[in-house]
């Protein structure tokens, strides 16, 4: 179903909005550095790329076609202070197939906000988005990634080793998913139901 | 780069499709449980001879894309059981796909096992592959089984990831590296004097 979401998505600490032209200091903080690009496919990004991103993600906020993919900034709702971006993908429309991302400032890690602003957009597309799966993939050295496709409540679906290169080196990727009923048991369970 | 064929196993030898073909592949290529494993639906005789003309075709790897496709005959009556194929999808990483079909009817004998250690030969040793896959129904217990027992590890186990023929799919992935394979007894005999230069 195609989705035009009423932002910003609020959760208990966190504010999920779209970006905007000021954002480009606080992207370039932590799309600047080595640790965050290790297992993105872009290395780390100058500022004048940085602009181009935000530039580009500024009019990513609805799914209308297969391939389009909602990008969001997730700033604190206490301090306004943009902590990182997570983003949703309509990977298939028949199959209603989605496919979730992360990346957050090394700053604000540790607190469970990635899994606080990855559970908004699970409950947008399995929601409102009238998805029936959804996937999230990473390098299999990114341990905290997956850890948080864990605590999602994700399972591991595949484990591909060297099935291409990366980095000019051997791949070895995990794909994680979660199906719509799963993630709806989840929420009646957290609901007290 | 094209191969020597036919190729020589126990039981079977290894050759391109030819025109002849036709009956005996329809015997098998039309059945329902087969048309996840083909590359278009082929419910009658005219769409199996579409199916034949295409991979008669399909008789060397040139480049990424291109498909090798060999019928499995029987050497004893010269009988068509199935086919295997081996489709290069990625030339820098090297990486390859196959599939294998068999009649029902000649099923449980090892056939296509036979035919597969023969195409891993030619896809490890004359084509360089680095790693290959094959994907299958998480229902198609007997493929499962083969894949397994020639030691290729299960990958990936997809549920409802996609729509096939209106129902939600089950898909599993199976792959094996270069280095995982065991080579066939006729290649691994070389002379013990080329091992040592
Ligand atoms: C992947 C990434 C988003 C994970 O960030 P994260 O901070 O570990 O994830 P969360 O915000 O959910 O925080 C979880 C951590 O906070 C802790 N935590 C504290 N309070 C918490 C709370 N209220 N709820 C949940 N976890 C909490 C958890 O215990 C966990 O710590 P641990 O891993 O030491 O056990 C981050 O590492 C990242 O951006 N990496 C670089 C970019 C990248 O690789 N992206 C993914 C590409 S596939």
């Amino acid at each position: 179903m195609a989705l035009y979401p009423n932002y910003p998505l609020q959760t208990e600490r966190l504010r999920l909005r779209p970006f905007t032209r000021g954002d480009v200091d606080a992207v370039f903080a932590y799309r600047r550095r080595e640790d965050v690009a290790l297992y993105l496919f872009d290395g780390p990004l100058s500022r004048e790329e940085c602009a181009l991103a935000v530039q580009q993600r500024i009019g990513q906020i609805t799914l209308e076609v297969e391939g389009d993919k909602v990008v969001l900034g997730v700033e604190l709702a206490s301090s306004g202070a943009l902590i990182g971006e997570v983003s949703l993908i309509w990977r298939n429309v028949d199959a209603r197939q989605g496919e979730i991302g992360w990346i957050f400032d090394p700053a604000y890690q540790g607190h469970g906000y990635a899994t606080e602003a990855a559970n908004a957009l699970l409950d947008l597309g399995f929601g409102p988005g009238d998805m029936h799966r959804i996937a999230a993939r990473c390098d299999v050295r990114n341990i905290a990634s997956w850890r948080l496709m864990d605590r999602l409540g994700m399972r591991r679906e595949a484990h591909f080793r060297e099935h291409a290169l990366f980095k000019n080196q051997w791949d070895e990727e995990f794909v994680y998913a979660i199906l719509w009923q799963e993630w709806h048991s989840r929420r009646e369970a957290s609901d007290g139901g | 780069m094209s191969p020597a064929l036919p190729i020589d196993t126990d039981r079977l030898v290894l050759r391109r499709f030819e025109r002849s073909d036709l009956s005996a592949l329809c015997e098998y290529h039309v059945l329902p449980a087969m048309q996840r494993y083909t590359l278009g639906r082929t419910r009658d005789r005219d769409e199996v001879a579409g199916a034949l003309g295409i991979m008669r075709g399909q008789i060397s790897l040139q480049r990424p894309g291109d498909t090798l496709t060999l019928a499995m005959i029987r050497k004893d009556d010269e009988k068509l059981l199935g086919h295997v194929s081996l489709h290069w999808t990625d030339c820098t990483a090297g990486q390859g796909e196959f599939r294998f079909l068999i009649n029902p009817v000649h099923s449980g004998n090892g056939f296509v096992r036979e035919a597969l250690s023969a195409l891993f030969d030619l896809a490890f040793g004359h084509y360089r592959i680095h790693r290959l896959m094959a994907r299958c129904d998480g229902r198609n217990h007997n493929s499962i089984k083969l894949l397994q027992q020639m030691g290729l590890r299960l990958e990936a186990h997809y549920r409802e990831h996609a729509l096939f023929q209106g129902e939600w799919d089950e898909e599993l992935h199976f792959a094996i590296l270069d280095r995982e394979w065991q080579r066939s007894s006729k290649v691994e005999d070389l002379p013990p004097r080329h091992r040592v230069a």
